[in-house]
């Protein structure tokens, strides 16, 4: 069987290039006279699209949340989308503080500095006051600008009990080399503002815990208060964005971006602390995080997606290095297949990993010389993670789309040190994370 | 004798009626809300539908196809209606170079579109490739001569037709009445509605996600293609439209093609064209200047 690209195309090729006149006189004389058409594609101009989901996010014996997503696009055309978006989410549970495992109980103030909260022998000390509900409202508008660029610009509001969040993107792209290519420039301003139960703590100032030390309930407030500085602090971010999208062939694209981030003013988190240890490993003191008031990062973003007869395969990984010296590396992997019955099942795989912060320290020594700042917030420690998901989803009789997804985080923190003080060799020091995603979403 | 169910839909325009014929549901959506006008416009449609089923359908063995294909080589004598069917797909054999052959039909002994089917060997397909040749068959105007063993078949132009030649007895009898006549997804819009600016006409996806609309006044839309049919080989995904030059299925076609024309006829002859044209389907339907869209 001889079926090469040569021969199929030279007897494929039609000559005439009217064909479409030819055949508007031929079919006049077979079926009569018709009038001009007269439509388009693509004119849903009187219709909206709805977009709902529901996620349940659930960390073993931490914190839980749930989230709704409501999502509106008015889409007139593929260069003229209004998108509004409002996602309400409520977290409740415990998170790590930073404070060292230790191997008798511990007593730890709450951040508002209004009671305590005791954790147990060998346990990593939660700090269990984490609830919150924040309500985010997006807006996006995509329209065509000159010549054959489309722009889009969009507003973000943040707001939760202690953090209010105020953003604007804007961004062009430029179609070319027949529209197999794009590329496109984006830039995105936010403004955070933090204003904490209890108010800021001053970077390295020591936990007031009210062991029975004070006589009067004046005397803790007037200690506590004194290791406040402000009420509210802010943030400013400024990202710029990249990105080059290539059409391969009719079923391969790529997508390359690049982007450069940078973040000043208030990083710490206020609710972190990192203890100081002596010889035996024995905490002697719990102070306030501190972190530099300047991050910068680049990251680079690869993906391509490839369509099979019955399946679409996704691959991307993303390189992310910064100026607090961490470095971290995603391999995600999804591969869409369709089942048939209208229906598809998406597996994905995620790997990452990265390294710590310079100023990362599990713990402090007591008695050695303050760095100009630590942290012990594992999130910016050596770890690794992977999800495992799985997504299902199908076509209602009524012609919407529904899906559900489930995943599975793990997150395994990395040991860098080879000996700890005294007893914290026999503990497990580092904060391990498992958790549970369960996500709706139906369109309609 | 088949009958119109007296079932009409109400809808928000009119009424919607359904039957079925040419192996597929139709429906159309009368602009009215007089009952008797959509019954009547129901009526005048089905029967034409049929009319031309019967008339032509190659399983039925009293049809004009089966006469002709059962002549053995000798000259059979053809109406006006059946003439100007000949007249027409001789000028789409022309237009075409060839890729428009009603002669093609031959070559579905061997070709079966399911994904597991079993691809034909070279010389199975070697063997019937002499049956497939419109310039071996003489069209005098009045009589046709096919010689022995060749077949003719009007399925690839038959439903288009019969949606044109619906749309025209309605602009007869209803010329103001705006009605969407829909045979198994190629459709026409007699006249432009009053009810609202246009129709809006959703377009079938195999993507998720990915929603697709045609808003229509007036006109035709024809889809060729589907993306249930198709077979496989060496890895390769074949479509179910076969090149009567090679009496292979064209690679690299789009799975779907979806073309807007003035009518039906015109919208589908295009959709097939470009969907022979394998890779270069979208080059060659943007060369037409016509409004289209392909899912690959």
């Amino acid at each position: 069987m001889q079926l090469n690209e040569r021969k199929s195309a030279t007897y494929n090729r039609v000559r005439n290039n009217n064909v479409a006149g030819v055949l508007a006189a031929a079919t006049a004389i077979l079926v009569g006279p018709s009038v001009k058409a007269e439509g388009d594609f693509w004119d849903f101009s009187k219709d909206w699209r709805f977009d709902s989901a529901v996620l349940y996010y659930g960390e073993q014996d931490r914190v839980s949340a749930l989230e709704g997503v409501f999502s509106a696009t008015r889409e007139v055309d593929v260069k003229d989308v209004f998108n509004f978006k409002v996602v309400l989410d409520s977290l409740t549970g415990a998170s790590p503080s930073g404070a060292i495992v230790q191997p008798g109980e511990q007593t730890f103030t709450r951040p508002s500095g209004n009671g305590q909260y005791i954790v147990s022998a060998e346990e990593i000390p939660l700090d269990d006051t984490f609830r919150d509900t924040r309500l985010q409202l997006n807006a996006q508008w995509t329209k065509a600008a000159w010549g054959e660029s489309t722009g889009s610009y969009g507003i973000h509001f943040s707001k939760e009990y202690d953090y209010l969040s105020l953003a604007f993107n804007g961004s062009l792209a430029w179609d070319f080399n027949k529209k197999n290519s794009t590329f496109s420039v984006g830039l995105s301003i936010a403004n955070d503002t933090f204003e904490p139960v209890g108010k800021i703590p001053d970077p390295f100032s020591s936990m007031v815990i009210d062991f029975g030390q004070f006589p009067t309930e004046d005397d803790y407030r007037a200690a506590f208060n004194a290791t406040r500085i402000d009420s509210s602090d802010d943030k400013q971010t400024t990202d710029l964005l990249l990105g080059w999208t290539q059409v391969i062939n009719r079923s391969t694209i790529m997508q390359f971006n690049y982007s450069y981030s940078n973040v000043s003013g208030y990083l710490n988190d206020p609710f972190k602390i990192i203890s100081t240890v002596d010889g035996g490993g024995i905490a002697t003191d719990h102070l306030f995080e501190s972190r530099p008031d300047k991050r910068t990062k680049h990251s680079f973003f690869w993906q391509t997606k490839h369509h099979f007869d019955e399946s679409i395969a996704d691959v991307s990984i993303r390189y992310m290095t910064d100026n607090w010296d961490i470095s971290s590396q995603t391999i995600d992997y999804r591969h869409y297949f369709w089942v048939g019955n209208n229906s598809y099942i998406e597996p994905q795989m995620r790997w990452y990993q990265q390294s710590a912060a310079e100023f990362y320290r599990p713990y402090l020594i007591d008695g050695e010389t303050l760095p100009e700042y630590a942290s012990a917030d594992i999130r910016l420690g050596e770890f690794s993670a992977y999800t495992l998901g799985l997504k299902y989803g199908w076509k209602t009789s009524a012609g919407n789309d529904m899906s559900v997804r489930f995943s599975y985080y793990k997150q395994t923190p990395e040991d860098t040190l080879s000996s700890h003080p005294g007893v914290l060799n026999n503990l497990e020091i580092y904060p391990e994370l498992d958790a549970f995603f369960v996500q709706y979403s139906y369109s309609f | 004798m088949q009958s119109v169910s007296e079932k009409l839909i109400p809808k928000d325009f009119g009424y919607a009626g359904r039957f079925f014929a040419m192996a597929s549901p139709c429906e159309c959506l009368v602009e009215s809300t007089e009952r008797k006008i959509a019954n009547r416009v129901m009526h005048l449609v089905s029967h034409e539908a049929w009319r031309i089923e019967k008339k032509y359908s190659r399983y039925l063995s009293d049809s004009v196809t089966q006469k002709i294909n059962q002549s053995n080589g000798a000259a059979v004598s053809v109406d006006e209606e059946t003439q100007s069917l000949l007249n027409f797909s001789d000028q789409c054999f022309q237009m075409s170079d060839g890729l428009f052959d009603i002669t093609s039909g031959v070559l579905r002994r061997i070709w079966t579109f399911k994904p597991d089917a079993a691809f034909p060997t070279s010389e199975q397909v070697k063997e019937l490739l002499p049956l497939v040749d419109w310039k071996k068959v003489n069209f005098s105007g009045s009589t046709i001569t096919l010689p022995k063993n060749m077949e003719i078949d009007l399925g690839g132009i038959g439903k288009e037709y019969a949606v044109d030649r619906a749309a025209s007895i309605l602009q007869k009898e209803f010329p103001e009445l705006s009605v969407v006549i829909n045979f198994g997804g190629d459709l026409r819009i007699t006249s432009a509605p009053k009810s609202r600016k246009s129709w809006v006409i959703g377009v079938e996806s195999y993507l998720p996600g990915v929603k697709r609309g045609i808003d229509l006044t007036v006109g035709a839309v024809c889809t060729s293609g589907d993306t249930e049919r198709f077979i496989m080989h060496e890895g390769n995904r074949f479509s179910h439209i076969l090149n009567p030059k090679t009496g292979y299925p064209v690679a690299g076609a789009p799975k779907t093609v979806t073309v807007i024309a003035d009518n039906c006829t015109q919208a589908g002859l295009l959709a097939t064209l470009a969907s022979l044209q394998g890779s270069d389907a979208e080059a060659f339907l943007q060369k037409q200047g016509v409004k289209y869209f392909c899912q690959r």
